[in-house]
């Protein structure tokens, strides 16, 4: 492994502030799933046990970079970064590890489409009520939805209802937005899996595809796209100027304006903290006060909730396995000690992780509630008033 | 122009005593195909085909007993969704569906195998490149 390298991510990273306290470890839901799991180890084996190649290597591709660890550690050690970036170190050098969940399916199509040539044909699930522009300033994208709609369709999961109420709740705000037919995936899953050069050649082909149609304003709703387009694109393109919008903040601001009110909607919900949304982005208050403002909904917090949500089980599609089950069985599990209704969560991939773990036909009745995306939500209830 | 990239996944069962036999009568068989042979089309899930594609496969042929005949039960059955799914998938992409072919044998029908191995090595080179070739992943050694 290259040294110099490790020392810059430890230095870029805080590492060496690393008190040895282990509050990181004993917050690590899959530690707490029952895995032999350390971040305080890997630490100390990267600052001073380097050749101890074969713990760092299963650690670094282990990790669900949920970043809960860096939520609890007293010394601002960046730990999902150093995660990160060991992943494209140790991918550029000893090739991609890390088990891909779903065989890597969904990698290989995010792969595919770093091939310029492509002329995709994904917005077939536009429907006649929408109000869309060929053109414009303003784009919504759409991320990866319309395939996860294909892929995940066994789970009764409608991710493409997310992109249909974005646009409607987008149009109740007199926005039309373009929807580009070429926009490739943000690229999330691919950077988190180690595979850098293929997630640098995706932000370059989108930034085209959003110059070439004069776009300035990006508005997302998944928060794994706001948190690539928004954070990570501007690193691997410097002269990026675009502005990116999360939609949830954007209605958030409307509604505060005044004039829009919520149908009610007599239910009790409780909310799974997105990590890309809550931790990595630092939206916590935009969701709840959006529940908010529907009159007759009652949110009920999870023990677990806000800065110290536990994860879906899996961020970019690596290391789901029995541990990550374990975790979503938890989480289910504390859903439904709140005695809920609804699980709203703001991420599709939360939604078709945890959809995943109800299906447990052992565990079924336990832990099985309706789960809704926030977008949808909103969308069904919001008005004018006066 | 280059030559095509075709990829065949052949079941072990009738349609390998199919090719078995065209071997050993000398049937010629297109020269761009390669085939790849598993013990049953079932084994086979969306993420391989995809990967052959990603891999830069221009076609890829799924060759597998009848329904009826599987050695093993749903085996073709698996190899339909799976394609049906793929199919939806490469759409999306904007690569041809009819790249992606499921056809299925007999023991005994050597010489209609050799047929629909020609008639789809011809259909994809009339149809060119596959426009989805990404730069390679890099394995793990």
């Amino acid at each position: 492994m290259d040294s110099a390298r490790i020392t810059k991510i430890i230095r870029d990273n805080a590492l060496y502030q690393c008190l040895e306290c282990g509050k990181c470890s004993a917050a690590c839901p899959r530690m707490l799933a029952g895995k032999q799991y350390s971040p305080r180890l890997l630490a100390q084996k990267l600052i001073s046990e380097r050749d101890d190649e074969a713990f760092i290597e299963s650690s670094v591709w282990e990790c669900l970079t949920c970043s809960l660890c860096q939520e609890r550690c007293p010394s601002g050690v960046d730990i999902s970064r150093v995660i990160l970036e060991m992943r494209s170190l140790l991918a550029a050098e000893k090739g991609l590890k890390g088990y891909r969940a779903h065989d890597g399916a969904l990698h290989s199509w995010m792969r595919m489409m770093t091939s310029p040539e492509l002329k995709q044909n994904r917005l077939g699930w536009v429907s006649a009520d929408l109000k869309t522009a060929e053109t414009g300033k303003v784009a919504f994208f759409s991320g990866c939805a319309p395939y996860f709609d294909v892929f995940f369709a066994h789970l009764g999961v409608d991710t493409l209802a997310i992109a249909r109420d974005s646009v409607r709740l987008l149009n109740f705000l007199d926005i039309e937005p373009v929807l580009l037919k070429n926009e490739r995936c943000c690229g999330h899953d691919l950077l988190w899996a180690g595979d850098r050069e293929n997630f640098e050649t995706l932000c370059r082909l989108n930034y085209e595809e959003f110059k070439k149609a004069g776009i300035e304003e990006i508005i997302v709703s998944c928060p794994e796209c706001y948190s690539m387009l928004g954070t990570h694109m501007p690193e691997v393109i410097p002269e990026c100027d675009i502005k990116v919008t999360l939609l949830l903040d954007l209605l958030q601001k409307e509604v505060r304006k005044g004039g829009k009110a919520f149908k009610p909607f007599e239910t009790t919900v409780t909310y799974q903290d997105p990590c890309r949304l809550g931790r990595v982005s630092g939206c916590y208050e935009a969701p709840r006060y959006l529940l908010g403002q529907i009159p007759g909904l009652v949110l009920r917090e999870m023990e677990n909730s806000g800065r110290g949500a536990i994860c879906c089980g899996n961020s970019g599609f690596i290391n789901c396995d029995a541990y990550s089950k374990n975790i979503q069985v938890q989480r289910l599990q504390e859903v439904s000690a709140t005695g809920a209704q609804l699980l709203v969560t703001a991420c599709p991939k939360c939604m078709i992780h945890l959809s995943c773990a109800m299906r447990d036909p052992a565990r079924n009745e336990k832990v099985s509630v309706p789960i809704r995306d926030l977008t949808s939500l909103l969308a069904q209830g919001i008005e004018w008033t006066g | 122009m280059k030559r095509p990239n075709l990829l065949g996944i052949c079941c072990n069962w009738s349609p390998w005593t199919c090719l078995n036999a065209a071997g050993r009568t000398n049937l010629e068989l297109p020269p761009d195909l390669r085939i790849i042979r598993v013990m049953c089309i079932g084994r086979i899930n969306q993420a391989l085909i995809l990967k052959a594609f990603e891999y830069g496969a221009d076609g890829v042929i799924l060759l597998e007993c009848r329904d009826e005949d599987c050695r093993y039960g749903p085996g073709p059955e698996v190899g339909h969704a799976n394609v049906t799914l793929v199919r939806s998938l490469l759409d999306l992409l904007g690569i041809d569906q009819q790249r992606l072919v499921e056809r299925s044998f007999e023991a005994h029908e050597k010489d209609r195998m050799v047929t629909e191995l020609w008639n789809f090595a011809e259909r994809i080179e009339a149809m060119g490149a596959n426009p989805a070739k990404p730069r390679q992943e890099r394995e793990a050694v």
